[in-house]
């Protein structure tokens, strides 16, 4: 029980996706201009990654090792497919919000990365308790940031009215810029505390976690990784 | 003509695939550290998202839509970007070395790339045909090479200053690339 | 070569599975998308072409047979008579397709108004067919002569969007056509 806490628990805060790991930047920037997309978008990669680890888990024994990337890219695609009925079914304007980034959840480094960094190699049971864990961590940060973006840069959240009068919406926070700058300045906040922490127990500050995108599966279809 | 000129310098500049499209940061920031990886990075991006494009095109028009198919697509086109990737890797190796030797190491990444998808998908919603198709996303390609190259530069001198600790590495290449995205805002009063 | 075999089955496996999974729930969710689709696309036209009914135009749709081809109709009921229908028709346009929702006013036999629902115009030029300036010029027009004024007609074309305005007044052509071969089927089917 307390390790299926600790697997879902670290992607909480430990290794939260986005802002720790420096992972599936796009949807991040892209969505994050309103609240309401940023938990929409989280909740669509919240189902695919639960399901996707909990699949990948589950024949992870029967995959021949030289073509379980290409198994996990055909798990994830068809959940994706499956998001996007979803949601034109019954979430329809949010589909038209979220555009193309819908269909692009299959290439988020998180659903590859964690197929091969932990689905395959654990039981369905922890898979899960990761996937949930990562998904939500990483809904988290989308609505946090895209709270951020729409209180500073259209005065509203959620669409509700939460700025006094006179309030004066920096334009600049829901555009790409702002999407940039807000997560450079989250991300160096972030080190900050982080280096805070580290000193009150003695220790060195040390760069935060540097971008790598070889760590995330992205070797891709590779044969070599 | 002047059609095809204005999508051409509309796709680099004014609609940047990563400064105004947010497609492709993975690799914006993750490979712009130093220039020459950067350029690399950049051409095998051009010359995958344009076969990419066109490839994908062709699969939609002659086989998901005959079949009734069309809702399949995202997971067609990633099955076909994957597989062309692995090919265009094996067919470099063999016939073109130097051109493996100084792009070989950068496709693998490419699979994960969401520009090169990215422009795929575009293209299909957008409904180009099939010549627009292959201009739009070669000239899509270029801009994504011409933000990386730019943003390379600008952390490579970055490098060398004294910055706050926690403000090194991503946040100020994150913040960087959100000047430059102001920057190319002035572009859109060109179209 | 045994591996061989077991990837290739695993990897057909595989596809099978998620290709008929996929399939089924596409059977399911089709007719919710395609309620989705009217209710979020089509209403809002809708509701700006018809006036004064009491039913639900989107749920008491009827498919009708034109020229080999399936029109979507929409009908505005009051007091149980029909009073009024709209349907969608397209045309090409500078940017890509038009697609024009036309409402007829059944019983003085005029249009009751046109709206755009989806287009690819240059914003700022052509997309301006669908501001109220022009489309406000097809409201209670008679059912003959909808022309431009550079064709004998009276409808005032924007300045410097002559294709976007031929490209709509060509798809109110095509919806006149529709309604005016069919009307009688209209008048019976919702009496």
């Amino acid at each position: 029980m307390s390790k299926l806490w600790k697997e879902f628990s670290k992607g909480l805060w430990k290794e939260l996706p986005p802002f720790k790991l420096v992972l599936g930047l796009c949807p991040v920037l892209a969505v994050t201009n309103t609240a309401n997309n940023g938990l929409g978008m989280g909740a669509a990669v919240i189902f695919v990654l639960t399901l996707s680890n909990l699949l990948v888990s589950l024949v992870r024994k029967a995959i021949p090792a030289k073509v379980r990337i290409a198994c996990f890219i055909v798990i994830a695609a068809s959940l994706v497919v499956a998001v996007e009925l979803l949601m034109q079914a019954f979430s329809y304007p949010l589909y038209q919000q979220l555009g193309i980034f819908v269909p692009l959840i299959v290439v988020n480094c998180i659903i590859l990365g964690r197929a091969e960094a932990f689905a395959s190699k654990n039981p369905p049971l922890l898979s899960i308790a990761d996937g949930l864990g990562m998904g939500i961590g990483f809904t988290m940060s989308l609505t946090f940031l895209g709270s951020l973006r729409e209180i500073l840069g259209q005065g509203t959240w959620f669409g509700m009215h939460v700025t006094w009068d006179g309030f004066e919406p920096f334009g600049f926070m829901v555009q790409a810029p702002g999407a940039f700058v807000s997560l450079g300045v989250l991300l160096a906040l972030m080190n900050f505390m982080e280096n805070v922490r580290r000193k009150r127990r003695g220790l060195k500050a040390v760069e935060g976690p540097s971008h790598d995108c070889g760590s995330c599966g992205a070797c891709g279809s590779s044969s070599k990784c | 003509m002047q059609e095809y000129f204005l999508l051409f310098i509309g796709a680099i500049f004014v609609n940047n695939i990563v400064l105004a499209q947010y497609l492709g940061n993975c690799p914006f920031i993750g490979t712009s550290k130093e220039s020459g990886v950067a350029i690399g990075m950049g051409a095998a991006v051009v010359f995958v998202a344009t076969m990419a494009a066109a490839i994908t095109w062709l699969v939609q028009a002659y086989i998901l839509v005959p079949l009734g198919l069309g809702f399949l697509q995202t997971l067609a086109f990633i099955l076909v970007i994957a597989s062309l990737v692995q090919f265009v890797e094996m067919f470099l190796k063999k016939m073109v070395p130097p051109l493996y030797k100084s792009l070989g190491i950068f496709l693998p990444l490419i699979t994960t790339n969401c520009a090169v998808m990215g422009i795929a998908l575009i293209c299909q919603r957008e409904e180009l045909d099939l010549k627009t198709t292959i201009l739009f996303s070669f000239a899509s390609g270029l801009g994504f090479m011409l933000a990386l190259v730019l943003l390379a530069g600008i952390r490579e001198r970055l490098a060398v200053r004294r910055l706050p600790i926690a403000m090194r590495g991503t946040p100020i290449g994150l913040v960087m690339a959100g000047l430059m995205s102001l920057a190319f805002f002035a572009f859109k009063g060109m179209i | 070569m045994k591996e061989m075999i077991k990837m290739v089955v695993v990897l057909s496996v595989l596809c099978a599975i998620s290709g008929s999974g996929l399939a089924a729930l596409k059977q399911v969710t089709e007719p919710i998308i395609e309620e989705q689709v009217l209710t979020y696309v089509q209403a809002p036209a809708i509701e700006s072409v018809l006036t004064g009914y009491d039913n639900d135009p989107i749920k008491d749709r009827k498919k009708f047979e034109y020229d080999g081809q399936v029109v979507m109709v929409f009908p505005a009921i009051k007091d149980g008579k029909l009073i009024g229908v709209a349907l969608e028709t397209a045309s090409k346009g500078f940017g890509g397709q038009i697609n024009v929702m036309v409402g007829f006013d059944v019983a003085a036999g005029a249009l009751s108004g046109i709206g755009i629902t989806t287009m690819k115009e240059t914003p700022g030029i052509g997309s301006r067919v669908a501001e109220s300036g022009f489309t406000a010029q097809f409201q209670g027009h008679p059912l003959k002569m909808v022309e431009l004024k550079s064709k004998g007609g009276d409808i005032d074309a924007i300045a410097g969007a002559t294709i976007s305005s031929t490209g709509t007044v060509n798809a109110v052509q095509n919806a006149l056509a529709i309604y005016n071969s069919l009307k009688d089927q209209f008048a019976q089917s919702w009496s």
